[in-house]
């Protein structure tokens, strides 16, 4: 039986805690008394996933067995989620696989002609060929790429079309194949509470308009906080969109859940607590630490990267939208939760090298923010493990560093909107549309690997609720200058940082260290 | 006879060695092997190779599993990343429950290489390459060497029709996949050539299937003509196997495999020949392993 996730109090006995520091990592002692919250051990996997998938499929909820909606001579679509998820990437073979390949063997018995299967990027970036060899598999790969195997363009003024309007009045839009499709199968993989159910549909086949409508500044700072549902202004959008396009299409829909076994024997150490670290776990944390301290950041960056995450499949629903998402909820907070109690003055969060908008390619300045204060912050329910105006202390170098592949535009955003303002409202009105419309930025987003134009607005406004609630927020050994234009403080120790926090927060402060990745969902009591 | 008579003994011998000198200083002042063919001389015959072994022992443990490694270390790597080809169709070659032919334009040598990095693991090491027996096995050295690296066979194209099929149909029928490139020889200009019949009497006589590979951009990689490879994409797009019908004649069968490999070139996929997907997504199922007792 695995265990659950635990916090730790701080004593003279605890060694010191590990922080994620971008490529690198770092060992600190957190001060007496502090907390150190651990997520819960990975789930066991189901034995035989390729059984539990078929039995999904022919047993679903609240709809029909999949077999009996295919027949021959009609139109049939398979969306998928992208390579943002799992983070790192799971080792092949990814269940999106497994799953996609069972319902085209079902859609071959039944003898559907017209089967196509689309990537749902949303506005992320085109995949390589390679990625998305590495998501399907090489059979699905050589049977349907190019012409039956292809990725969404939210840009594509042909293969979009419009649906309607909400009772909200939110334009919903979607892939027109999927529109015109007898039978859509979304395949999707859900790692966090954030992912999946009518969200999957309604940005991962949507447009820029579409997509606008709940990624804006006001969804989001609704949004308490994006990883519970429920209280979600922007996931309560997307139900509304959703519904609206159930309306247009029928929609058979596979959410799967993994366990959160991150990391590859290598680096073992980082998925175990500190206090089970054996003489093993020292040394290829010993080994490590130099080899990150000493070579050159492309280089770390390449093993970083190619690392593949040993995730098992935990659960796996099919049916209709949301009677699946509910079980699947509940599959993830069973890996996720761990139980908090109460608010604390200080929380530290190591920022690892890996967001959902960075894979093969360095975490920019923005994305750091976007990963530490959009994503790591907001992993609670019911309310922050930070208290309202304590001091958020992340850890990571924010080097001045872009793809300029895969992120054009967040270069301009860096250099131009935030040398003008940080204020995420003001950025909204002033700049986001110029930028979506950009001719050269949309020219990268549909042809080459490049996040949309308006990507680095959305990356902002994610963190716009923790930057909101947040007093201070501090980064250590970050590069001053970068920091400086990202609107937060900088220190070069952790030490430094907690002296600096007790400016806002006053004398003997409560810490919280939240020991992420693998991640971990605080369910925060009064 | 004494000794002394001059017939025999040592008179004779030293008169043999004389007449060993003489035959010596003659060959070697009758040949100028050092100097130009003078021009009015007459072409120098095509070269007629010793009956080449038929290479038995490349086929054989541990020659395969050397060659396993080296095309892992060298040969696929360098394909890789030379051309880094895109490879369309590989599903029809994954699970080969019997041997096939796989019939290839052919204008570089990188084509072997292509077709070889386009095959599975286990469709590789049991694929033989038809090497021209007048071009690669003039230099024993060069074809050993060659034999090693790709598994290549002394195809003979000037003559001896019956024994080549003779020895290509015994090793279609111990189980080896062969590749062939009916053109007979690289094109001069990338275009495909003519195929010659050879292909379908065999396919006629061995009943084995055809499969049509259609090969782009090898000739960019590396020309007739061209020393080393430059780097450049290519794509590699194997077609359906075919079979030759009932009645269908050798001539008539190899027209339809080049019209085939002509048609694989066109740009948009061609279903008729690369199969519905539903053909080729049930070519691809992995063969599930059979227990016994």
């Amino acid at each position: 039986m695995p265990r659950p996730g635990a916090v730790i109090e701080v004593d003279r006995n605890t060694p010191p805690v590990l922080f994620h520091f971008g490529e690198g990592m770092r060992l600190e002692r957190l001060p007496l008394g502090s907390r150190i919250v651990y997520p819960p051990d990975p789930l066991d996997p189901i034995a035989h996933p390729e059984r539990a998938i078929k039995r999904a499929l022919a047993k679903p909820l609240e709809d029909d067995p999949l077999k009996s909606l295919l027949r021959s001579g009609m139109k049939l679509t398979i969306a998928f989620d992208d390579l943002s998820l799992p983070l790192p990437p799971m080792a092949a073979p990814d269940v999106r696989q497994l799953v996609m390949e069972e319902v085209i063997d079902m859609a071959a018995e039944a003898g559907v002609e017209d089967l196509h299967i689309i990537a749902a990027l949303g506005l992320h970036r085109r995949m390589t060929e390679d990625e998305i060899r590495h998501i399907v598999g090489e059979r699905i790969f050589s049977t349907f790429w190019p012409d039956r195997l292809y990725q969404h363009d939210g840009e594509d003024p042909e293969n979009n079309v419009y649906i309607g309007k909400t009772s909200e009045g939110e334009d919903v839009t979607l892939h027109r194949r999927a529109a015109e499709s007898d039978l859509v199968v979304y395949v999707n993989l859900t790692l966090v509470p954030m992912d999946g159910g009518h969200k999957s549909m309604a940005t991962g086949l949507a447009s820029y308009r579409g997509i606008r409508a709940h990624h804006n500044v006001k969804t989001l700072l609704a949004s308490r906080s994006y990883m519970n549902p429920p209280d979600s202004a922007l996931h309560h959008s997307c139900m509304r969109q959703g519904q609206l396009i159930e309306d247009t299409v029928r929609v058979f829909h596979i959410e799967t859940t993994v366990n959160n076994h991150a990391f590859p024997a290598i680096a073992n150490f980082m998925q175990k607590r500190e206090t089970d670290w054996t003489a093993q776990d020292q040394a290829m944390f010993l080994g490590m630490k130099q080899m990150t301290d000493l070579a050159p950041p492309a280089f770390k960056r390449n093993i970083f990267h190619a690392m593949r995450a040993p995730y098992g499949l935990t659960s796996v629903h099919a049916g209709q939208v949301d009677a699946v998402h509910d079980k699947t909820l509940e599959a993830v907070r069973a890996q996720l939760s761990v139980r908090v109690e109460g608010q604390t003055d200080i929380v530290t969060i190591g920022v690892p090298y890996l967001g959902p908008y960075n894979v093969n390619a360095p975490m920019n300045p923005v994305l750091v923010v976007c990963m530490g204060i959009g994503y790591l912050f907001n992993f609670y329910r019911n309310k922050p493990v930070l208290r309202k105006g304590g001091v958020l202390i992340l850890t990571h170098p924010c080097r001045y560093e872009f793809d300029a592949v895969q992120h054009p535009s967040y270069i301009d955003f860096y250099d131009e909107v935030l040398a003008d303002t940080t204020d995420p409202l003001e950025i909204e009105k002033k700049y986001e549309l110029r930028f979506a419309e950009d001719p050269w930025f949309r020219q990268l987003y549909r042809k080459s690997h490049a996040y949309h134009g308006a990507h680095p607005f959305y990356a902002w406004y994610w963190a716009a609720h923790g930057m909101e609630h947040a007093g201070d927020i501090i980064i250590v050994g970050g590069d001053r200058d970068v920091v400086h234009r990202l609107g937060f403080k900088c220190a070069t120790t952790l030490d430094d940082a907690f002296e600096m926090a007790e400016q806002t927060v006053g004398r003997y402060p409560s810490v919280t260290h939240m020991r992420m990745p693998p991640i971990l969902l605080a369910d925060v009591e009064a | 006879m004494t000794w002394y008579s001059g017939e025999g003994g040592a008179v004779r011998l030293a008169g043999t060695v004389r007449g060993f000198v003489d035959d010596v200083s003659q060959v070697r002042r009758a040949w100028h092997w050092d100097t130009p063919r003078p021009r009015t001389w007459p072409e120098r015959g095509a070269v007629v190779p010793a009956p080449a072994s038929d290479l038995g022992w490349a086929r054989q443990e541990p020659v395969r599993s050397l060659r396993y490694l080296i095309q892992h270390a060298l040969l696929i790597p360098f394909t890789e990343v030379m051309a880094h080809p895109k490879v369309e169709g590989r599903e029809w070659v994954r699970e080969l429950e019997r041997p096939v032919i796989f019939a290839a334009n052919h204008s570089s040598h990188a084509d072997t290489s292509l077709i070889l990095h386009a095959l599975t693991d286990r469709a590789r090491d049991r694929t033989v390459v038809a090497a021209a027996a007048d071009y690669w096995f003039k230099r024993p050295m060069l074809g050993n060497l060659v034999s090693l690296f790709l598994n290549t066979f002394p195809f003979s194209r000037t003559g001896g029709a019956q024994a080549q099929l003779h020895s290509s149909s015994v090793l279609l029928k111990s189980g080896w996949n062969l590749v062939l490139f009916p053109e007979g020889s690289r094109s001069p200009d990338g275009r495909i050539q003519e195929f010659k019949p050879g292909v379908g009497h065999l396919a006629n006589e061995t009943g084995t299937p055809v499969v049509p590979v259609h090969i782009r951009g090898a000739y960019q990689i590396m020309p007739r003509g061209q020393k080393l490879p430059l780097p450049g994409p290519a794509r590699v797009r194997i077609g359906m196997p075919m079979a030759p019908e009932l009645k269908e004649g050798s001539r008539e069968f190899t027209a339809r495999v080049e019209k085939a490999v002509r048609a694989l070139a066109a740009e948009p996929r061609q279903t008729g020949i690369q199969g519905t997907w539903i053909e080729r997504w049930r070519a691809g199922k992995p063969r599930e392993p059979k227990y016994q007792g």
